[in-house]
């Protein structure tokens, strides 16, 4: 535990003196950055975007929204949340401009054809033992995707991203209140889909 | 609603690590005592830690770099811009001092401290500098509004 806070802690400190080296000038400061988010900001954006190739995209953009934005980047709050709050903007203006419907309405994975939840966890062919583990994550993945997109940002940042509800509420700009139960609501939600598209299984 | 019911409506939130403590006190008091809802929160516990566990997808390393690239750009394109905009501020505020000392230090030369003194000169000192203050002024406001028009544009774009 002790560890855990500890390494916590120095990752903190790592994240806050890159910022400032940024500030300052100093460009290896950037890759240092990037290096640190790449994954997780690219998940959040395909969890977002659901297409690679925007998402990516996206990914370019965001890091360009940083370099502009980063001398008004305020230290007392969270860089993570600043810099998701940054990728999310993006996110939605590009889904507003190009599939309005899809802010509000859950897509259909039927005539989707494979979702690319199932397509990540289906890309390497798993060891026989971790069969059932890697099936049932394609599916939550795959049950992910059909929900709208405020249900699926705030499942990422909770489960994946590991965001506490302050920093989910600085990146969605929204009370805590509205994130606790839209992320109940998207549990339930999730639930109901993968009752519907398993059936007899026990998804709770 | 029932004690029951309102802890049921609880549990996904419990398995997210998303309750304060009150309510994961009066959770834990009633799964205690409801095998019901005990099983309910495992059964959530296995789709949270199904949500944690998600394969993470990565981007590749063409992506990565090009993103880099194009963000050293563009901070180096604003330090520039930044430089540039320091420099001209300078410039212009030189020859600006330049200019409402010329006058004085021209009626120094010529007629030496007496010329200075003279009332006349000091009033029609006075109408220049705001004069040249108004010129100078409306020509900032013109180039931040320029400039602001110049950068919603290139947003837009």
């Amino acid at each position: 535990m002790m560890g855990i806070a500890a390494f916590m802690w120095e990752g903190r400190v790592g994240v806050e003196s890159e910022v400032a080296r940024l500030r300052r000038g100093d460009l290896d400061a950037l890759s240092g950055l990037i290096a640190r988010y790449q994954n997780r900001l690219y998940r959040y954006l395909l969890r977002m975007v659901r297409q690679p190739a925007e998402a990516e995209d996206l990914f370019q953009q965001t890091w360009v929204r940083l370099a502009e934005k980063i001398r008004h980047y305020d230290s007392n709050r969270s860089f993570e949340a600043w810099l998701f709050t940054l990728a999310r903007n993006l996110a939605i203006d590009h889904l507003r401009r190009i599939r309005p419907e899809s802010l509000d309405e859950p897509i259909s994975s039927d005539s989707q054809g494979e979702t690319a939840g199932a397509r990540l966890a289906s890309r390497e062919r798993p060891p026989i033992e971790r069969i059932f583990e890697q099936e049932r994550a394609g599916r939550l993945a795959g049950a992910l995707e059909t929900l709208p997109v405020t249900y699926r940002e705030v499942l990422t940042l909770r489960f994946e991203e590991e965001m506490k509800l302050e920093e989910i509420a600085q990146v969605l700009d929204a009370p805590l209140s509205t994130v606790k139960s839209r992320l109940r609501r998207s549990l339930d939600q999730l639930r109901d889909c993968l009752e519907m598209r398993y059936p007899g299984e026990n998804w709770q | 609603m029932s004690e029951h019911d309102e802890i049921r409506d609880l549990l996904s939130l419990a398995a997210a690590g998303a309750l304060d403590s009150d309510e994961e006190e009066r959770v834990g008091r009633h799964i205690r005592l409801c095998a019901l809802c005990s099983s309910a929160l495992d059964d959530w516990r296995l789709v949270a830690g199904g949500l944690r566990r998600l394969p993470t997808p990565q981007p590749s390393r063409g992506v990565v770099e090009r993103a880099r690239i194009m963000a050293e750009a563009k901070f180096s394109e604003d330090a520039e811009h930044r430089w540039n905009r320091g420099v001209m501020i300078f410039l212009i505020a030189f020859a600006w001092v330049l200019t409402l000392l010329s006058w004085p230090l021209v009626h120094l030369v010529s007629e030496g401290l007496q010329g200075l003194l003279d009332p006349r000169l000091n009033q029609a000192w006075i109408a220049f500098a705001l004069l040249t203050t108004f010129g100078w002024l409306g020509g900032g406001m013109a180039a931040i509004l320029l400039s602001s028009r110049h950068r919603r544009e290139r947003r837009l774009a």
